[in-house]
């Protein structure tokens, strides 16, 4: 078990190391920042002094060079519009993210899996359609736009929550729904499937057989069976969430890691991008690893050497 | 899995930001300002964006700030200022004034805060602004002098006026610091700053002009447009920025919100890049190019009726203008005409892209469409190349967009010397015109102290400009903002938003 998790925590590391280096150079073939930041009347000679300043005259492998020799110390550089640490900036903004990935991570759980046990266990019944035809809007429809409509509707017209911004629970309830609609479509149609597959096995059958009570053989019986593929789906989810809320914290204005992610790209903070992208990539991969453990605890059969 | 989902919700809990803090909390009048982003820092001495100078202002102050009509200054933290000889600008300082940490400001604090700026290891984008001016002389406490190379029309100091900060404390705490932890003289200081969420002032009591009528500012930044209109239709917020037109009517129509508007100086054009071969090298083309958009039907059909035509680079609000020069008006018959004498009958041979910015300015796409568009009733045949701002304003900087781009400009100083240096000479930083002629008068106008023969100057610049025709001059725009009615906002032209001019009914 310590070399397997040895091993696999080397490769998350290269997985880490390798992301960096592939998002400094795409950021960095886009063009230097020094046009954009400067404003509009600067002359060639004061663009290049501040280029100069900031050291984005040097060639392309120097600054890797410097970038990767400071990011191994853990320092990422300082932000080129905020003028502090990047790192710092993008950990500052974590628990915002994760506040609202997580509630949108229960919304995921706590319906999906429900929904798509329900749907499974009565097929072709009102419950399954109407399940089946929420989940394909939620797949369908683009996370901005659902986003306007929930505000449209539960903000401006009921006046239930609060338009954008963060603060109490109330606040939470749009963004979060908004960000978990997709993935709560995606879980409950893998959690129909996979239950629909075991359903038929003739472990369900023996088990109806014996007596049990048919929750006992739905949940005890189907769902621990069909549990695999669901929840390496909700590792990914959680991933997902944590990294991908840039359009929800956007429309939302909520002070996120993902809107510093955009702010950034659109000026072209280096320093900041690659915080994000970094802090971004090793929650990712952690998740992924936690995942891995955790099959061994639902299915004994799988041993880790 | 039930376990983990309750360990996730608990860490959730645990992680959550405490309820921020609510400026109403503390009684009197609160106004809430939305713009698109957040400021960057809160050192007033390294960065040019306009929402950031709408927040800085609030708790630093210029030594003159420009007024309502071109050529005229506010004094603020100078009561006076005179030329002392050509090449010396004195500023009398205002007496009394203490920082917001109550050291006393002097001409030091004068010096330091342009020295910082000129200061290269500290790759400020105002250095622009300080150009002009070769160094600073402090003969006593109160006066303090502006040296330049040559002279200079605008006195050094106020073609943009930049902000003062506490030397002291700047130099004890240190740039990084002071970012987060303003000082400076203005109208109120800092409370909380929570970035991308909210940053709440409270009034200065020691501010040398006197109370403001709101007591608490907060400023709450909202990227979308759509959800900046919500939040003010929900009265989450008192003043939006940035309205696009689809919005007109919810914010007009609603029960407690209005729109509040102001002639920008911010003008929109499509320059010919006449650097690069092709048939926009040709003059005649230019013209006739000219005569074939039709920008009355831009500003209303594009722009809902909010812009206002121009007939020449130099706006009619601006320093330099001159009513008699005359403009292109839209007649299909003189654009067929030039465009045969050219040696292209009926537009053929000339195929164009219009490059335009995406989402830069408003409506700027969909402006560029239109001037396309009208180009092909000439026989031209024009497409439009729409780009992300970022990698577009580098080409810019280039000058590698060729034959025509798209580009917007504000001057706050409402002087015709920013636009014909930057745009119209041959060493303009983003001109792709170049003419001996214009050089000379655009350098000969920046150095005139006489107010008339400096007017003559922009005359004759204008008058070639307009038969040169290096651009497709279009219209400057009406910015609109969102408000609640309850709101007392007077706009400004140079997009400035100050809470101490405000007031609530």
């Amino acid at each position: 078990m310590t070399a397997y998790l040895g091993r696999r925590a080397f490769g998350a590391l290269w997985a880490v190391i390798g992301v960096a280096i592939v998002v400094f150079v795409i950021l960095h073939i886009t063009g230097d920042p020094a046009a954009v930041m400067m404003p509009p009347e600067s002359t060639q000679a004061e663009i290049d002094a501040f280029r100069h300043a900031q050291g984005f005259d040097r060639p392309l492998i120097v600054q890797f060079a410097s970038f990767a020799a400071s990011a191994a110390h853990g320092d990422m550089g300082s932000s080129l519009r905020h003028q502090e640490p990047a790192m710092g900036l993008a950990i500052q903004r974590l628990p915002a993210t994760i506040e609202l990935a997580g509630c949108a991570f229960l919304i995921v759980a706590l319906v999906g899996v429900p929904a798509g046990v329900l749907s499974a266990l009565r097929p072709r019944t009102w419950i399954d359609y109407t399940a089946r035809v929420i989940a394909l809007i939620g797949q369908s429809a683009p996370t901005y736009w659902i986003g306007l409509m929930l505000i449209l509707l539960f903000a401006v017209r009921l006046g239930w929550f609060p338009a954008s911004g963060i603060g109490d629970w109330r606040n939470l309830a749009l963004p979060a729904a908004t960000l978990g609609f997709f993935s709560t479509a995606k879980i409950m149609r893998l959690t129909r499937s996979a239950m629909l597959e075991v359903l038929d096995a003739d472990f369900m059958r023996t088990a109806r057989a014996k007596g049990l009570t048919a929750v006992r053989v739905s949940l005890g019986h189907g769902l621990r069976n069909a549990w695999l593929p669901i929840v390496t789906q909700l590792g990914v989810e959680l991933g997902t969430l944590l990294s991908g809320a840039i359009i929800t914290e956007t429309v939302f204005a909520w002070p996120g890691v993902g809107r510093l992610a955009v702010q950034a790209v659109f000026e072209r903070d280096f320093p900041v991008v690659e915080s994000v992208v970094l802090l971004t990539a090793t929650i990712f991969v952690v998740l992924n690893l936690v995942v891995d453990l955790l099959y061994a605890v639902l299915d004994p059969r799988i041993r880790y050497a | 899995m039930t376990r983990t989902v309750f360990t996730l919700f608990a860490a959730v809990l645990a992680l959550a930001p405490a309820a921020p803090l609510r400026a109403a909390d503390s009684g009197g009048t609160t106004v809430t300002i939305s713009q698109g982003v957040d400021a960057d820092t809160l050192n007033p001495l390294s960065k040019t964006v306009t929402p950031l100078n709408n927040v800085v202002q609030h708790f630093y102050e210029r030594l003159a700030d420009f007024g309502n009509r071109s050529g005229e200054f506010v004094p603020l933290l100078a009561t006076s200022w005179k030329r002392v000889n050509p090449t010396t600008e004195e500023y009398k300082l205002r007496r009394g004034v203490t920082f917001s940490n109550g050291d006393p400001f002097t001409s030091a604090d004068v010096k330091f805060s342009v020295e910082w700026i000129k200061d290269k290891s500290h790759a400020s984008e105002q250095t622009p602004f300080v150009r002009d001016i070769d160094r600073v002389e402090t003969p006593d406490p109160y006066t303090v002098r502006f040296v330049s190379k040559v002279p200079t029309a605008i006195p050094p100091g106020l073609q943009q006026p930049i902000f003062i900060v506490d030397a002291k404390y700047f130099q004890e705490k240190g740039a990084a610091y002071v970012g987060e932890h303003p000082v400076g003289t203005g109208p109120y200081v800092l409370r909380e700053w929570r970035r991308d969420d909210q940053l709440i002032m409270d009034v200065n009591p020691k501010w040398w002009g006197g109370r403001p009528k709101i007591d608490h500012v907060v400023f709450k930044p909202i990227p979308e447009a759509a959800a900046r209109v919500a939040a003010l239709r929900t009265g989450a917020t008192d003043l939006i920025t940035n309205v696009p037109p689809q919005y007109y009517i919810q914010i007009t129509g609603g029960q407690n919100t209005k729109l509040a508007s102001t002639r920008s100086l911010r003008q929109l054009f499509i320059a010919f890049n006449t650097l690069q071969p092709g048939p926009q090298q040709n003059k005649l083309v230019r013209q006739a190019i000219n005569y074939a958009v039709d920008v009355p039907a831009i500003v209303k059909n594009v722009l809902g009726g909010r812009g206002y035509e121009l007939t020449s680079p130099i706006p009619p609000n601006y320093f330099g203008y001159d009513a008699s020069v005359p403009g292109y008006k839209h007649d299909l018959a003189k654009a067929k005409a030039l465009l045969a004498k050219a040696g292209y009958p009926d537009g053929k041979g000339i195929s164009l892209v219009v490059n335009a910015p995406i989402g830069r300015y408003n409506r700027d796409r969909e402006v560029a469409e239109a001037v396309s568009g009208q180009l092909q009733a000439v026989g031209i045949a024009a497409t439009v190349k729409p780009q992300e701002w970022v990698s577009y304003s580098s080409m810019v900087g280039r000058r590698a967009l060729s034959p025509l781009y798209e580009l917007g400009w504000n001057q706050p100083s409402a002087d015709a010397d920013g636009v014909v240096t930057s745009l119209f000479t041959s060493s303009g930083p983003l001109s792709c015109y170049s003419n001996p002629e214009v050089d000379k008068l655009a350098d000969q106008a920046r150095g005139e102290l006489n107010v008339a023969k400096r007017k003559a100057l922009y005359k004759q610049i204008a008058t070639i400009l307009h038969e040169d025709a290096p651009w497709i001059v279009l219209f400057e725009y009406e910015d609109l903002y969102g408000t609640s009615k309850r709101l007392h906002f007077q706009p400004r032209g140079d997009e400035a938003i100050r809470a101490y001019e405000m007031s609530v009914s």
